[in-house]
């Protein structure tokens, strides 16, 4: 029932933006962008590379709305934007090497991912510090993976969609993604398999 | 099955990706292999350790993101705007300009044309204008159903309409909206910018009450400092100080908790000391921990309780 009517308020805020309502437009961007922007940010880790991923994301969809015939939900169109535009980056990053976050300011040495929210293990200093050094191998790890497994893992693991969905946004079989996931979470328990 | 074949099945069993046949058959071998069983426990907290790496987007990036993207949207509508004007002055027929003794005949056909137009268009039609001006309702959704007689049916539909308010700040309806705002729980970015304009505007018990609990209890960091801002003008006052030494012992945020220290020391009071040393012995960041020093030692106090 909550499905259905989320459907059809979407529906109906997708045609009033085709007849260019923008107001339904602005709905439409309130309803994903901050999903868009995780995602976007999860898979580059990069602040500055998320927002553009954000920008370039709703403005093709902005452009493009008008051809979109709702033969696949609204979700997995935009879904199939971002993560194009997504693997995009992260092939072009695999050519130029991975990015520092660190840059020196006059203030001194300043982390850019400080912009963005961490989750922080509790009050014990061991525990913070195992958490730590597991964070750092996982960040290692995730930019050893190719784009393609990278997307896989992120869109399973941390956005929990299911892997024939994922198939479907990135134009391939679900054997593939399985297939995919398969390798992200054997390059994760050989990288990590001492901290558990 | 085989160890080697279990080994590749079992992190979809966890993501609950496999059929039902080889879930049973997997199952079948765990019960029998301490192994696998072992091995699964591992990935089932590799899994869970992972999930303390995502990344929460600031609502400082939202935000930015999202002023960026309206901007681009407005430059895209003019460029359209603009390809539109050159296709109509494309079609567009120009004639000379008209002796003046035309003007009036112009003018007249002009009005005969409305006057005939108007007989002719049927009443009917009249009805799709709108002069309250009202916009359709962008968001609606079924609340429930009932049968009601053969082939009838009764749909209770929930709409949302949206309206657009604008006035001061020091307005009380609208002050109202940004207080309700402030706390909506779904949009981060929107409680960044509702506690921005509160605290840019004009001061009330109302809007110092929504910083306080905005600091205290607000999820997001962004938020959190905004309500700090506002409340800088207040720094000195009992409640405020209270609550400020209660949020520099508790938050998350290493932002936050300097932000708090500066605010708290802008006043020497040496009842401060026992609250600096108190974060000094469970503080862990470094920067967090040189300003909490360097706050003692301008306090002429030790770093530490003996």
């Amino acid at each position: 029932m909550a499905q259905t009517a989320i459907r059809m308020d979407e529906s109906a805020l997708i045609r009033a933006a085709q007849a260019g309502n923008q107001d339904a437009f602005e709905q439409i961007v309130r309803l994903y962008d901050q999903n868009v922007l995780r995602l976007a940010l999860n898979l580059l880790r990069s602040p500055e590379d998320a927002n553009d991923v954000y920008q370039e994301a709703f403005l093709r969809v902005y452009r493009n709305l008008s051809n979109f015939r709702f033969d696949c939900s609204f979700h997995t169109w935009l879904y199939r934007i971002v993560t194009n535009l997504c693997l995009v980056a992260l092939r072009k990053r695999k050519v130029r090497r991975e990015e520092t976050t660190v840059i020196e300011t006059a203030d001194g040495v300043l982390d850019r991912m400080d912009t963005v929210e961490e989750g922080r293990a509790d009050g014990d200093p061991q525990r913070r510090l195992l958490s730590q050094q597991l964070q750092t191998r996982i960040k290692h790890v995730l930019a050893d993976m190719t784009p393609r497994e990278r997307m896989v893992f992120e869109l399973r693991h941390y956005q929990g969609l299911r892997l024939r969905a994922i198939g479907d946004m990135l134009g391939t079989t679900e054997e593939a993604a399985k297939n995919c996931l398969f390798r992200a979470t054997q390059k994760m328990r050989a990288a990590l398999g001492d901290f558990v | 099955m085989r160890c080697v074949e279990a080994a590749k099945a079992l992190p979809l069993l966890i993501y609950g990706e496999m059929s039902f046949e080889a879930e049973d058959e997997l199952e079948s071998h765990l019960e029998n292999c301490p192994d696998c069983r072992q091995e699964l426990v591992r990935y089932r907290a590799l899994l869970k350790g992972i999930d303390e790496t995502a990344l929460e987007p600031s609502p400082e990036l939202l935000l930015e993101s999202r002023q960026r993207l309206r901007q681009s949207l407005v430059s895209a509508r003019s460029s359209r705007a603009h390809l539109w004007d050159r296709v109509r002055e494309a079609f567009t027929i120009r004639l000379g300009p008209l002796p003046s003794a035309f003007q009036p005949i112009g003018a007249l056909a002009l009005i005969l044309m409305g006057f005939l137009g108007a007989r002719m268009i049927p009443a009917g039609s009249a009805g799709r204008f709108d002069p309250a001006g009202l916009a359709e309702p962008v968001v609606s959704r079924v609340k429930y159903v009932e049968p009601e007689g053969p082939g009838r049916v009764q749909i209770v539909v929930e709409e949302t309409r949206q309206r657009t308010m604008k006035g001061q700040l020091n307005d009380q309806s609208i002050q109202r909206m940004l207080l309700s705002a402030a706390k909506d729980p779904a949009d981060p970015g929107l409680r960044v910018e509702s506690v921005d304009l509160l605290r840019t505007g004009p001061e009330s018990a109302a809007v110092r009450n929504a910083l306080l609990y905005a600091l205290q209890h607000d999820p997001n960091s962004g938020v959190r400092l905004k309500a700090l801002e506002g409340l800088k003008a207040s720094a000195g006052d009992t409640d405020v100080r209270q609550t400020l030494s209660q949020v520099l012992l508790t938050d998350k945020n290493p932002g936050v908790r300097t932000q708090v220290i500066d605010l708290l020391t802008q006043q020497k009071e040496h009842r401060m000391v026992g609250v600096l040393q108190e974060l000094m012995r469970k503080e862990d960041n470094n920067y967090v921990r040189q300003r909490c020093q360097k706050a003692l030692h301008e306090m002429n106090a030790s770093v530490e309780t003996y």
